[in-house]
């Protein structure tokens, strides 16, 4: 097909995390220390929640603050995607080898070592959803928030930690730059990769019992990145310099943020559903 | 098309991100056509579409709608030898430093062929040949370590590291960005040997006018990702009206040319070099003289 091999290079095109797409929504413009916070929340209610019906609302919550974002939900399924494998080897393992935490309910199988039970089964299909669920949820929550906003998060509701010499800025300004630099490092390997392969260098095509070749095969590009991530780190470090950057030193904030009473009720809604998503007596 | 015609490229289309939020139309129908031997540039403002057009030449992407053909081969052909189409294209990014990763000068020009399975002794007489091209003496500088080299010693490394593979279209993106006037001025007259007496087909991306002027024997002017005109250097730089209406610069001896033409005396716009350039103003100084 030439629609896949018109794209055997775009890397970019795969990598979501960093990636932020305004879309001016309700969401996007929610104070984000608040979003974190009912992130943080939610997260925990999905992984606690152990019902079938349970999941099943968290999902279809999870699906609909896609579309209160204004984000198309292929942006999660793209999320999913990579994850599949490892739900599928978890869920394989789980059936197995789990019996013993979830030995209740109907037998179903009963062979040798093998047990499965209608507990195990429950295990497998609530961890397989929770995993999309916290995929989704993840997704909206980077995708509708700058990075600056979330670091900037971050570090105000870590700022108490402060008071017991957690490094509060300086972990925030580490996780900023880390975020910053994963789509600048996918660009810096996707040109890389084009330069070696205009000189005949081929990736991931040797068989792969061939370790050693294959292995060898990325070295033409891992060490040339390692030589332009210093470079950049470089540059950054004189950049941040040249602005008097001190470590350690008070520094206020350009932008200051202010909970509107909208936030509030946000975060309300979502300790509420949380509350219930764990307290109601689901039937399964 | 004519026999030769080396490279074709008709009503390309490219497409980022096709079919997500952040789809972005790079390309939307450029047409060009090199005849082997010739030394082509191609200009045009940031983001008008020259690298995602050249990344098409040697297969690193390919056609979305449209086609390309490289000595009558389609590149939308699925079963496109892209290994051969590489060897036949030798492209050259911006920047080409960047990409070298052996610790010795010789073994990281010799990648290419070795990569292609060539007997260890053509491996040698090619990076001999592809060094000596660029101006790198083979004896000298073969076993030093890659790291210690200058800014334009590297670059020319580079250079080498492609032309190994003794391509017969040589595409560069930006050949000369961040050199000093010296490194640039030498590498310039490298790819003009190369062009000249190796019968390399050239095309190159510039920004530099001066550099296009001495180069090329041909431009093409792209906007928005459509080919404008193309013509010869003459042509283009005569052309003050697409030059002001799309922003592009016009080498130093055009714009003074221009502006004696602005007040009234006779010069001819097309004569952008050095010397017709040169003898085009002495006219202008004598008719002060009678």
């Amino acid at each position: 097909m030439r629609e896949i091999a018109s794209f055997e290079f775009e890397l970019t095109r795969n990598i979501t995390i960093g990636q932020y797409l305004p879309t001016g929504s309700l969401i996007h413009r929610m104070d984000p220390r608040i979003k974190l916070l009912a992130f943080t929340i939610l997260v925990i209610a999905m992984a606690i929640c152990d019902t079938y019906v349970g999941n099943i609302i968290a999902l279809a919550f999870a699906c609909y603050l896609f579309y209160m974002s204004r984000i198309p939900i292929s942006y999660g399924l793209s999320g999913v995607k990579p994850a599949v494998p490892f739900i599928l080897i978890l869920a394989v393992l789980q059936l197995l080898f789990y019996s013993e935490i979830a030995s209740g309910g109907t037998v179903f199988v009963d062979y040798g070592f093998i047990l499965i039970t209608s507990d195990s089964v429950r295990l497998v299909i609530v961890s397989a959803l929770r995993f999309i669920e916290i995929i989704f949820l993840s997704s909206v929550l980077t995708l509708s928030t700058s990075t600056t906003q979330i670091t900037h998060g971050i570090e105000s509701l870590l700022r108490p930690l402060k008071h017991v010499k957690f490094p509060v800025h300086e972990f925030a300004l580490i996780i900023t730059i880390a975020i910053r630099f994963v789509p600048t490092f996918a660009m810096e390997m996707e040109k890389m990769m084009k330069a070696q392969a205009s000189r005949g260098a081929e990736f991931g095509t040797g068989a792969w019992w061939r370790i050693i070749q294959r292995t060898k095969d990325v070295f033409p590009i891992i060490i040339p990145l390692f030589n332009v991530a210093m470079a950049r780190a470089e540059d950054l470090v004189l950049a941040m310099e040249s602005r008097c950057y001190t470590p350690g030193s008070e520094r206020s904030i350009y932008t200051k943020y202010k909970a509107q009473n909208m936030d509030y009720m946000a975060l309300l809604f979502c300790v509420l559903f949380t509350v219930l998503l764990l307290a109601f007596p689901f039937p399964y | 098309m004519s026999d030769s015609t080396i490279l074709e490229v008709k009503d390309l289309q490219h497409i980022y991100m096709e079919k997500t939020p952040l789809e972005h139309q790079a390309l939307s129908g450029v047409s060009l056509s090199v005849e082997e031997g010739e030394s082509i540039a191609i200009i045009g403002n940031t983001g008008s579409g020259k690298s995602t057009l050249i990344q098409h030449f040697n297969g690193l992407m390919r056609p979305q709608r449209g086609e390309v053909t490289v000595e009558g081969q389609y590149l939308s052909d699925p079963k496109l030898d892209v290994k051969a189409l590489r060897r036949k294209v030798g492209l050259v990014f911006q920047n080409p430093e960047d990409q070298i990763f052996e610790k010795l000068i010789g073994d990281d020009i010799a990648y290419g062929p070795l990569k292609m399975g060539l007997p260890l002794k053509e491996v040698r007489d090619r990076v001999k040949w592809a060094m000596e091209l660029v101006g790198l003496s083979f004896e000298e500088l073969k076993d030093r370590v890659t790291y210690a080299l200058s800014g334009g010693q590297k670059r020319k490394v580079a250079l080498a590291g492609v032309l190994a593979l003794k391509p017969k279209i040589l595409v560069l993106d930006e050949p000369t960005a961040g050199l000093d006037p010296r490194s640039r001025q030498e590498l310039l007259d490298q790819i003009v040997r190369l062009n000249e007496k190796e019968n390399m087909t050239v095309i190159f991306v510039s920004h530099n006018m001066e550099e296009v002027a001495y180069l090329a024997k041909r431009i093409y002017v792209l906007a928005d990702g459509r080919n404008l005109i193309d013509g010869t250097p003459g042509d283009i730089f005569g052309n003050s009206e697409v030059l002001s209406k799309h922003h592009i610069g016009a080498p130093q001896t055009v714009e003074i040319l221009a502006q004696l033409k602005a007040r009234g005396y006779p010069v001819n716009l097309k004569a952008y070099e050095i010397e017709t350039a040169a003898k085009e103003m002495v006219s202008v100084l004598q008719s002060f003289r009678r």
